[in-house]
């Protein structure tokens, strides 16, 4: 029998979607789960929600954290911030500016959000700098220098910077610091990305840039700089009011285990991540094969970006091919707004994987815990921040290591339990959107209100 | 809740209580250790600030974890030196019993020193799997809305408060007080005379319980004290 390998057929494909109405409405289950190789899903995004409020957040935190918020702000009112990035739709950032922004402007800290303009060879350039920044190997050229300049300081022209601190969001438009002013004015850099190896050619033309504003950002304690300025640590966070976190019908979950052939009256083991080398899917196969060998379970392997992306296409050929007969590998090629199927199928798993052999912070990860789910990742970028081996999840360093852990937990459950449970409790305290608002404003207390006690 | 069935205490405080929390962002400091030997010599000139950020802060922001976690030095002796004895140690360090950081840094500093003069030479150069980087915690202080004027609203602030602030109070305080003790058994005895109450608050194990389990012990201590 063929691995069972799924893509998104447009004959069985719903375009009218409600998230509600099929978690409260779900075609009636089959008695046993059958194998569909057309799983009904959608071909268009859904249209997006509005981004919550505050006071949203109480049922998940409690009333006296949102108050504590709201106080942290108070000497904030009224100050002005301005936040700068490359991109309004798309990727990480410009996702969870879109949420809090909104929630800053909740607390009277006035928050405009600005997205630098640029022609396709300006974005090119930045595309390079972003993956040199993380290790790639560049050769920087002056023309690249040129492009990423004059195009910084077209927008330097266009924009105006009278805020009470100005937030430059990754390298982009990091030379916007020219626009700096001698006054009370407070400059960050918030870099998301991993700088702790970076190309020296373009680290050093960044440098002089970075060296000049008064504090920077980083995601991890790992990816940062020795740098003369003040260097905070404020995590990623996950919204748990998402498509893709917030609590769902069971019914639901069984729905999509249904239409993907999953029988959940065996245990689970998922990774949910592009079919991209640096996610290992590869070792994950593997793994699971060991561990198969002793314990009863099936392997999800979620995912996307095969279809529009080369290497994903190649990196899904090759996980295909260490998948061979196996009929308990169930590979799965969503497209990227199947945001309410991929928390099905998190909270469908006994356990998940992570085994990234390079990360940047690992959101995957912090989705997983705050589901609850026993959770196996590789200890590599910002993982380590959020599994404490053995405490709120297992770190892995190879295929016979992540083997053991599956073997060990899905035969060890009220330690696997344990693990969730505060695997949860660790998203809750440190990697909710509420708590990086959180952080948000007690760095906008150090920089301009007196500073910490 | 029974509070509502509670006999109201005939004894006022000499003044009220107010339910303070504080929050805390972690800088980065330039200090990481790679090896026991960095690890030791990043100890003794770490800032104040980090100590208190691997130490107290670690333990509030695990606080749901009942047992095996202490602070993140010993954690990253076991994970990443392989170390247990030295883990042992380090994890035995009580920050209840400290009421200065420079006691604290010197307490852990005494304990890496006296387990690399034990061990083999090699140890102490030994690189470890993960490093450690030393971040600092900044603290800012907010007030709550929560204030006590008798002991039945200190009750209540109790329950409505967030674990935040019972680790300012409760935890944190004795770097500001200067005492073993804590800012609810200092109120309880100075304001209210509660001699007993104040001693079985300073008697709670907080490294076997979490924040919550915390919480609700004080709150039982101070219902006994209700009737």
């Amino acid at each position: 029998m063929e691995p069972v390998e799924q893509q998104i057929q447009s004959d069985s494909t719903v375009t009218d979607r409600s998230s509600d109405q099929l978690a409260t409405s779900p075609p009636i289950a089959p008695a046993r789960p059958e194998r569909r190789r057309t799983p009904r899903t959608w071909e268009t995004p859904p249209t997006p929600v509005p981004p919550p409020r505050l006071d949203d957040y109480k049922s998940i935190v409690g009333t006296a954290e949102i108050d504590e918020l709201k106080f942290l702000a108070g000497e904030l009112k009224g100050r002005t911030v301005k936040m700068v990035n490359s991109t309004a739709v798309g990727g990480g950032v410009a996702e969870m500016l879109n949420q809090l922004v909104p929630l800053l402007n909740e607390v009277e800290v006035n928050t405009h959000w600005e997205v630098i303009t640029g022609g396709n060879d300006f974005f090119e350039v930045t595309k390079a700098f972003h993956n040199a920044l993380q290790g790639s190997e560049y050769n920087l050229t002056q023309q690249a220098r040129d492009i990423f300049l004059m195009n910084n300081e077209q927008n330097r022209q266009r924009m105006q910077f009278s805020e009470d601190v100005i937030v430059i969001h990754d390298p982009q438009p990091a030379a916007l610091l020219r626009a700096r002013q001698e006054s009370h004015q407070r400059w960050v850099w918030r870099c998301h990305i991993d700088l702790s190896s970076p190309s020296p050619e373009v680290w050093d033309f960044l440098r002089p840039f970075v060296e000049k504003y008064d504090a920077a950002i980083f995601s991890s304690q790992a990816f940062a700089r020795r740098l003369p300025i003040p260097q905070y640590l404020l995590y990623p966070c996950i919204d748990p009011l998402s498509e893709k976190n917030k609590d769902i019908e069971d019914s639901f979950v069984q729905h999509v285990c249904d239409e993907f052939g999953i029988d959940r009256s065996r245990p689970i083991v998922t990774q949910v991540s592009r079919f991209d080398r640096a996610k290992d899917p590869v070792g994950v196969v593997q793994a699971f094969k060991q561990a198969r060998k002793y314990v009863d379970c099936q392997l999800v392997l979620a995912g996307g970006g095969a279809s529009d992306d080369p290497e994903g296409a190649a990196v899904l050929k090759e996980v295909k091919e260490a998948v061979g007969e196996s009929p308990d590998i169930i590979i799965l090629d969503l497209p990227p707004w199947c945001a309410l199927e991929i928390n099905a199928l998190q909270r469908a798993s006994t356990i998940i994987v992570q085994k990234s052999i390079r990360e940047g912070f690992g959101l995957t990860v912090t989705e997983a815990l705050w589901k609850g789910k026993p959770t196996i990742a590789g200890a590599v970028g910002g993982i380590p921040n959020q599994i404490i081996h053995k405490l709120t999840g297992a770190l892995v360093h190879s295929v016979d290591g992540c083997a053991y852990q599956i073997r060990y937990l899905l035969t060890h459950p009220e330690f696997a339990t344990q693990l969730g449970q505060n695997g949860h409790e660790h998203v809750k305290e440190n990697f909710l959107m509420s708590t990086n608002v959180r952080r948000w404003l007690l760095l906008l207390r150090i920089l301009i209100a007196g500073g910490a006690n | 809740m029974t509070t509502a069935t509670v006999p109201i205490p005939t004894r006022t405080p000499v003044k009220p209580f107010y339910f303070n929390t504080s929050a805390h962002l972690q800088r980065i400091t330039q200090q990481n250790a790679n090896t026991l030997s960095e690890f030791l010599e990043a100890l003794r000139h770490c800032p104040d600030g980090s100590i208190f950020q691997h130490s107290f802060r670690t333990l509030e922001e695990h606080h749901f974890i009942r047992e095996g976690f202490s602070n993140d030095f010993a954690h990253w002796a076991l994970s990443a030196c392989n170390e247990p004895s030295l883990a042992e140690g380090l994890a035995s360090v009580d920050v209840r019993e400290f009421t200065s950081v420079a006691d604290l840094r010197e307490r852990f500093v005494q304990i890496v020193e006296s387990f690399l003069q034990r061990s083999s030479p090699t140890t102490a150069g030994r690189a470890a799997r993960e490093t450690f980087y030393f971040c600092a915690s900044d603290t800012v202080v907010i007030p709550t809305s929560f204030v006590a004027g008798t002991l039945q609203e200190f009750a209540e602030g109790l329950r409505g408060v967030t674990v935040h602030c019972i680790h300012h109070h409760f935890i944190e305080a004795r770097l500001r007080l200067k005492l073993m003790s804590n800012d609810f058994s200092q109120w309880l005895y100075e304001d209210l005379g509660l001699t007993e109450a104040a001693r079985q608050l300073n008697r709670i194990d907080i490294y076997t319980l979490t924040l919550e389990d915390v919480r609700n012990k004080i709150i039982r201590v101070v219902e006994r004290a209700l009737i």
